[in-house]
């Protein structure tokens, strides 16, 4: 409890607003999206319901049943897959595997 | 592979980030900010770790995240989740410099986290940039084959806004003769 508390007045300390009716668990996801943002501009969910809206249905996904990509996925310990480096010729579009 | 991955998520015990790398962002695109973008996702999985809220409370305001902090926070981020997969898209993508720095980063964190992996998708020539970094990486050639490339055919056709410049003969040989060739390539 004393850790929550704690939290909440530097949240409300720093952006100046002692409002006692500040619910504790709003201030503390503000604090999480602040994290987030710091973290990185970039937001890869986005683009990738942009390639999943293009992906046609079934397309790639024979990769999916490769040896190397199921060795890979499973992660057992030991295991020599651990770094696979799917490559192609310019223009034959690798993107259609996400 | 990304939803197939997700789909494996609970009932394998693992974690999944990923990484469209792009041509047109090179500004946003520095190793920094492309592992931020990894972090990021790996802090919404559960909790965000104590350290990372720490670091966030004594950070600059006017100074950006350095590439070793960033380092540091995603190393511990990944010690305390079950094995993470990390999928990059396009390393072609990124300049020469974001490249070799994003590859010496995630050599050092598959290091201290043995269980992480790591698959890139991207050209031939960059596959040597990830064997320097990487030796033991598997290079996996990728092609679409003439059944890919049929449903992306026919996909295109039906879409076709020229309707009428097209009739059942020439509609053929597209579905034939493309695929044979592109796969011949």
């Amino acid at each position: 409890m004393a850790q929550i508390s704690s939290q909440y007045l530097t949240i409300t300390g720093n952006t100046g607003c002692f409002n006692n009716f500040i619910n504790v668990n709003t201030a503390i996801s503000d604090e999480d999206n602040q994290i987030r943002e710091w973290l990185s501009p970039l937001k890869p969910h986005q683009r990738h319901q942009d390639v999943r809206a293009e992906r046609l249905d079934g397309v790639g996904d024979w990769f999916l049943e490769t040896s190397e990509f199921r060795k890979w996925s499973k992660g057992e310990d030991g295991s020599l897959e651990r770094v696979l480096f799917c490559s192609g010729g310019p223009g034959v579009g690798k993107t259609f595997l996400w | 592979m990304i939803d197939n991955l997700c789909d494996q998520v609970e009932e394998k015990n693992m974690a999944v980030a990923w990484l469209y790398c792009d041509f047109l962002a090179h500004q946003e695109q520095s190793a920094t900010a492309m592992l931020g973008a990894i972090l990021r996702q790996l802090v919404s999985i559960r909790e965000i770790p104590e350290d990372i809220r720490e670091r966030f409370r004594k950070r600059f305001p006017d100074r950006g995240l350095r590439l070793p902090d960033m380092v540091g926070m995603l190393k511990t981020a990944i010690s305390l989740l079950p094995p993470v997969h990390i999928c990059i898209d396009a390393l072609d993508e990124s300049t020469p410099k974001s490249r070799q720095e994003l590859l010496e980063s995630l050599r050092d964190i598959v290091q201290e986290s043995p269980r992480t992996r790591v698959l890139f998708t991207g050209r031939f020539h960059v596959a040597e940039d990830v064997k320097k970094y990487f030796a033991e990486a598997i290079i996996v050639p990728v092609s679409p084959t003439e059944d890919d490339i049929r449903v992306y055919l026919s996909v295109r056709l039906e879409r076709d806004t020229e309707a009428r410049a097209m009739d059942d003969d020439l509609r053929r040989d597209i579905m034939r003769i493309i695929p044979e060739t592109i796969s011949e390539v």
